[in-house]
Parts: structure tokens; C-alpha cells; sequence
């Protein structure tokens, strides 16, 4: 039978990574058009939630791929050992969530076995037999429909903040096994000096942001923003200009090419709203836009608008913040 | 050492973003291509950075040469911005990857195979240097496929590089989501660049003069010898289209104390805060 995998492997101790569900959500659907199996693959050794993951969203088969030269997060063994997995399986797709590290593993798989590969995609389809991937475009002031050609295995990267995860209408108990990885013949090139440190908490899982723009006018004014955040514990976060000009550093970059987040409440201060800044945050549950141009873009994502000048208008709401959380409600 | 700096030519990201912004950005006839006409065609951002991060190697004390290759309809105008910057060379790889006719098309395997062949045509390169992505597709697929056919490693999104004193090598520090990480990858290697970079040159207008009589040189596929493999692209682009938006934004009016108390009883009142 014709199979579609999902893989993860940003796994963090307590589950799977971010955006694994939502894969699978596509990966179902992909399935279903082809009369193919689902399947997840997770890189490492799987979390203890992942069988019944695997199974909520309907996958046949659960594959965990164990060698020590993985758990240590190099892109040489990555790629080695998925192309093994798609050499050994032939499967018609292999989905994966578009993070840091598939941004660059995934286009290697695909070199190295020589097959077609689409990046962004937030839909997956089947026409005439043949696979269709829609993906973004232009930090998504555009949508693109690519067709892939032949029915051997194409890789799709999927940029999941915009999807939802929807659990199968009839949960399957997965078959777990571990796929025989063999990685002798691996040794990584590339060699960490400074491992990168994680200096305190994630914007990427940030309950709230607030996020201020060019709009601020001087690298000073960003301590509103801080302000702010701090007054509804939250995070700051930033639209590529600051992080352009050093007022801020690049952890605080939200959009397309920074950090994506999803947060419940996603603050825009002075920001435009260029489709690059949407990508990062557009799936909050309510944007809330402060910008003194009434046709800013950004007050066509929000759910709340202020049309003034954020000079008069942090100030108020970091009062207004702070009296909210001093009643203690 | 011989450095190669692959460009793309794109359209003006922000031209595009405030056509979208006005509501006037628009598909052709053909289902596929931005129709705007009034949109400038500059050297995507990223790679003019990476063309940067090559100058600053230059400027570190690296010897050699840097060679910027692009592939494109008529990228000629990008060529002579980047002679003018300083590249010792400047050619033009004759296809266009927006031709959306069947043959010519090129997708990311097929760029990636123009770029190598080339590469290899004239006599190899120590580093590779590209965007991290291509602001038109943002697809960032194109240094990974040609380090895997190249058989290199590849380093992606770099802020800063410094070659090793022996010159076998080159330090990266990479932008992670964790924060810098800096690795060392035997040359030679793709590095991709991202803005992080810092903000790239300008040229003198000496050397603008002076580059504007600069003539890329043309290589064609058949020179290359790759044109069946260029001929048919297996990720084809069938349609593009522009989003449509629903806002339903409320704007709170008044002074504004008026204002941020109103938002903040409506985020208390939803449950956001
Ligand atoms: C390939 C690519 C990737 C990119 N990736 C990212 C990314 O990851 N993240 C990102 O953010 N950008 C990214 N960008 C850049 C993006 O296209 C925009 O240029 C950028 O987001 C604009 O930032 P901004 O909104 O702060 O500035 P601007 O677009 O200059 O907007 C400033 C806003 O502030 C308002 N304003 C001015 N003064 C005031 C005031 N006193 N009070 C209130 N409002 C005021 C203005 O009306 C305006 O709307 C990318 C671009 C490209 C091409
Ligand atoms: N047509 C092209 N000519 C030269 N370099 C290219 C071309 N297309 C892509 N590249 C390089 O590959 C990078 C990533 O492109 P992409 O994979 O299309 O997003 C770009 O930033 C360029 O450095």
C-alpha cells in the first residue's frame, strides 16, 4: 500500500514538537486522496504520547529511528537517515513541520535522492493522480499552486501556524516499531564550536506579545514595548526593521524569516503589516493594532485597532495595563 | 580561493507588499505572474548581503576571486550592480525560471543543476555563497540542493563568517531560534546568508560608471551541456493567486486614555488578558 509519512523530530521531552499535529492533519488528507497509509516517523527516541498522537490522527504506523549520532541534532545523520527511510518505504510523500532545522534538511533529503521538493505548504491535494501543494509566496501576498510530476516520493515542508489540527473521526492504535537505521558511514562535517544557548523563555511560546515597529521612531521607545509586555506578562517582540537597525536583537524578530509564534494575544505597535510580519504572528488569537495610518495593512488582521500616535497611546495602556493586573481580576 | 555569489533577480518585495496593501496586486492572463509592470526588478535582498558577506572576506584578507553567476531572462542589470560592488566576474546563466513554458521552466533541482554545472565549468569553487531564500518564492531550497550535488556541506543562515587561517575552512555563526550558534565546515561548502548580516554597501559612483559598460558573460544551457536536465521542471507552478482578506476590525476611538482603557475592558472582557 501506498504510504504517506509525517516526520518530527524537534521533540521536546514531554510530547512532540510543535506542528507535528497539524502535519498529520494534511498528511491525513493526503492519505485519504490517495488511498494511502499514514504513518509517522519521529527522529530519535519517540515521547511517551507519541503512539497515541500518531494514532488520534489517524496514522497506521508509528516508526521511531534511534541511533545515538541523531540525539545529536546534526543535519548530516538527519539527512542520511531520511533518505534511508524514503529508500526503504518509497513513500509518495514525506510532510514535514517547516522548522529551523527542516528548513535545511529537508531541501538536502531531496538533493540527495533526486526528488522534488516544495517548501511553505499549507495544503496538500490530489489531482488526476498527480500532487498538488499549496504554498505561500512573496511572504504570502501571494498563494501557489505547484504540481508535482511522476508518482515517485515528493517532500513538503509545511508551514503549520495557519492549520488546525483536527484529531481522525476514528482514532487507530498504530503498529510501533524502529525503522534499522544505519548511520556507520556518517561523521559530521560541520563542527559546533559555540553550541547556540537559549537565554530565558521563547517568543514562540509566548502567551501574549507585544510587538513594536519602524512606527516607534527611536531605539528608546522600544522600552514602551517592553513596559507593556511586562505589564501583561507577556514577551516583546519586534518587526525586522528594529532587528535591521540593532535596536533590538534578531530573538525578537517575528515574521516570515524570525520567529513564528501564536500567541492568544499579539500586540502591534507602529507595524505596518507586510505579509513577511504577518507570517509570524497571524495566527494569534487576537491582534490588536496601534498604527496612526487608518489604512495600515495591519488593522485588516485585527481584531481591535487604535488609530493614533503610539507616543500618546503606550504610555495610557501601559497605565491601563497595570491597573488591570494591580486589581488583581 | 574562488568564491561564487549566486543572485536572483526579483521583483521589489515592497513594491509588491504595498500593491497588496492597495488592494491592486494582480495575476496575468497566464494564471501564474504578478502583472505589475511598475514594479522594479532588483537583486533579491539576501543575496546582495551574501555578495557582501564575500566582500567582507575580501576585505578580512581572503585572495582570489569572486564570481557572481545568476540565471535568469536578463539579469544584466544585478550583474553590473555586483561588478560595480566589486565582483571580478559577472556571468549570466541564459534561462528563465519564471518561464512558465513547459521546457523551459526551471524548478529548484533544475537551478540548482544550471548553478553546479557552471560551477564546475569553471573549475570549481571554494565557497558557495547564497540567500538564505528568494523573496519571490521564499522557497530557500536552491544552496541545500546544490550542496547535496555538489557533495559539500552546507551552513545555513549566517550572520557572519571568517575563513580559518590555513584557508580550509570557514567559521559561521548561524541565527538560530536558540540564539547564535557558531560551527566550523571544512571548505569547500554552500553558506547561506540572512539579513542578520547587516546592511550591505553601496558603490562608489566611480565604480557605477564604471560598471555600466561592464558586459556579463552569457553562458547557454547547451554550452553547459544540460538541457535535457533543465527541460523539465517536475515542481510546476499551475496558478498563483492573491489571497483574499476579511477584517473585521473594531477601532476604538477617543483621546487616549479613552482609547487604552476601551482595549484593555475588551481584552479583559474576552478573556485575553
Ligand atoms: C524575504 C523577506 C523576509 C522578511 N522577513 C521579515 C520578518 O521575518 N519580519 C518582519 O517584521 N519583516 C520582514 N520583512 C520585512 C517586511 O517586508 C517589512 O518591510 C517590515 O515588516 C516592515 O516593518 P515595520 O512595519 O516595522 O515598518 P514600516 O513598514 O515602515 O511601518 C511602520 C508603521 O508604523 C506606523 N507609524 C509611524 N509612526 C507612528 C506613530 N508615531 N504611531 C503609530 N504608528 C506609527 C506607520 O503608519 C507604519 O504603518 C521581510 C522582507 C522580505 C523581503
Ligand atoms: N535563478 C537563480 N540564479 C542564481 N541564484 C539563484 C537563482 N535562484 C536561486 N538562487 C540562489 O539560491 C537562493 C535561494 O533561492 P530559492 O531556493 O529559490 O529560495 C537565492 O537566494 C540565490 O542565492
Amino acid at each position: 500500500m501506498a504510504k504517506v509519512l509525517v516526520c518530527g523530530w524537534d521533540t521536546q521531552a514531554d510530547g512532540l514538537a510543535p506542528g507535528v499535529e497539524e502535519t498529520l492533519t494534511l498528511g491525513r488528507k493526503l492519505a485519504a486522496a490517495l488511498g494511502a497509509e499514514l504513518g509517522l516517523v519521529v527522529l530519535g527516541s519517540a515521547p511517551p504520547d507519541a503512539a497515541r498522537v500518531a494514532g488520534r490522527h489517524g496514522a497506521s504506523t508509528l516508526e521511531t529511528l534511534a541511533d545515538p549520532k541523531l540525539a545529536a541534532g546534526g543535519s548530516d545523520a538527519r539527512v542520511e537517515a531520511l533518505a534511508q527511510l524514503c529508500q526503504a518505504h518509497a513513500p509518495r510523500a514525506l510532510l514535514m513541520p517547516q522548522t529551523f532545522d527542516a528548513r535545511l534538511v529537508a531541501p538536502r533529503v531531496a538533493g540527495r535522492l533526486g526528488v522534488p521538493i516544495v517548501m511553505n505548504g499549507i495544503d496538500v491535494d490530489v489531482e488526476n493522480g498527480a500532487l498538488r501543494v499549496t504554498a505561500t509566496a512573496y511572504g504570502g501576498d501571494t498563494h501557489a499552486l505547484y504540481e508535482i510530476a511522476g508518482d515517485g516520493t515528493a517532500l513538503v515542508c509545511v508551514s503549520t501556524t495557519a492549520l488546525r489540527a483536527e484529531p481522525a473521526p476514528e482514532p487507530r492504535t498504530p503498529v510501533v516499531e524502529e525503522f534499522p537505521v544505519d548511520l556507520r558511514t556518517v561523521t559530521e562535517r560541520i563542527r559546533v564550536l559555540e553550541p547556540a544557548k537559549t537565554e530565558g523563555p521563547r517568543l514562540e511560546e509566548a502567551n501574549t506579545i507585544v510587538a513594536g515597529g519602524r512606527g516607534l521612531g527611536a531605539a528608546e521607545h522600544f522600552a514602551w514595548i517592553e513596559q507593556l509586555a511586562e505589564a501583561l506578562g507577556g514577551m516583546a517582540g519586534a518587526s525586522r526593521p528594529l532587528v535591521d537597525d540593532g535596536w533590538v536583537d534578531a530573538s525578537r524578530q517575528v515574521g516570515l524569516t524570525g520567529r513564528i509564534t501564536r500567541p492568544a494575544l499579539y500586540i502591534a505597535v507602529g507595524i505596518s503589516g507586510a505579509s513577511q510580519h504577518m507570517a509570524g504572528c497571524s495566527a494569534a488569537k487576537t491582534i490588536v493594532a496601534i498604527n496612526r495610518d487608518a489604512d495600515a495593512a495591519i488593522f485588516r488582521h485585527a481584531r481591535y485597532g487604535i488609530v493614533g500616535d503610539c507616543h500618546e497611546i503606550l504610555p495610557e495602556l501601559i497605565r491601563a495595563a497595570r491597573a488591570h493586573r494591580a486589581g488583581g481580576s | 580561493m574562488r568564491i561564487v555569489v549566486c543572485v536572483k533577480e526579483v521583483l521589489d518585495p515592497d513594491a509588491v507588499n504595498s500593491f497588496a496593501v492597495a488592494g491592486r496586486l494582480t495575476i496575468g492572463e497566464d494564471g501564474t505572474s504578478l502583472t505589475q509592470s511598475a514594479i522594479p526588478r532588483l537583486m533579491n535582498g539576501y543575496d546582495e548581503q551574501a555578495l557582501e558577506a564575500a566582500l567582507r572576506l575580501r576585505d578580512a584578507g581572503a585572495s582570489g576571486t569572486i564570481a557572481v553567476v545568476s540565471i535568469g531572462a536578463d539579469p544584466a542589470n544585478i550583474l553590473r550592480h555586483a561588478a560595480a560592488l566589486g565582483a571580478d566576474e559577472i556571468t549570466h546563466v541564459a534561462a528563465d525560471p519564471a518561464d512558465r513554458a513547459d521546457r523551459a521552466g526551471l524548478d529548484g533541482h533544475a537551478t540548482a543543476a544550471l548553478l553546479v554545472a557552471w560551477i564546475r565549468s569553471t573549475g570549481g569553487a571554494d565557497l558557495v555563497l547564497c540567500g538564505r531564500q528568494a523573496s519571490d518564492d521564499d522557497q530557500g531550497v536552491v544552496p541545500a540542493l546544490i550542496g547535496e550535488q555538489l557533495g559539500v556541506p552546507v551552513v545555513t543562515i549566517a550572520r557572519a563568517l571568517a575563513l580559518e587561517a590555513g584557508g580550509d575552512a570557514v567559521r559561521v555563526t548561524r541565527v538560530t531560534p536558540d540564539g547564535d550558534e557558531v560551527v566550523l565546515a571544512p571548505l569547500p561548502a554552500v553558506v547561506t546568508i540572512s539579513s542578520e548580516l547587516g546592511t550591505p554597501r553601496y558603490p562608489t559612483a566611480a565604480r557605477k560608471l564604471q560598471a555600466r559598460r561592464a558586459k556579463p558573460a552569457v553562458v547557454t544551457l547547451d554550452a553547459l551541456g544540460v538541457a535535457a536536465a533543465a527541460g523539465a521542471p517536475r515542481v510546476r507552478l499551475l496558478r498563483q493567486w492573491v489571497p483574499a482578506l476579511h477584517g473585521h476590525c473594531e477601532l476604538l476611538a477617543g483621546a487616549p486614555a479613552e482609547a487604552a482603557d476601551a482595549l484593555v475592558a475588551r481584552l479583559i472582557q474576552d478573556g485575553a488578558i
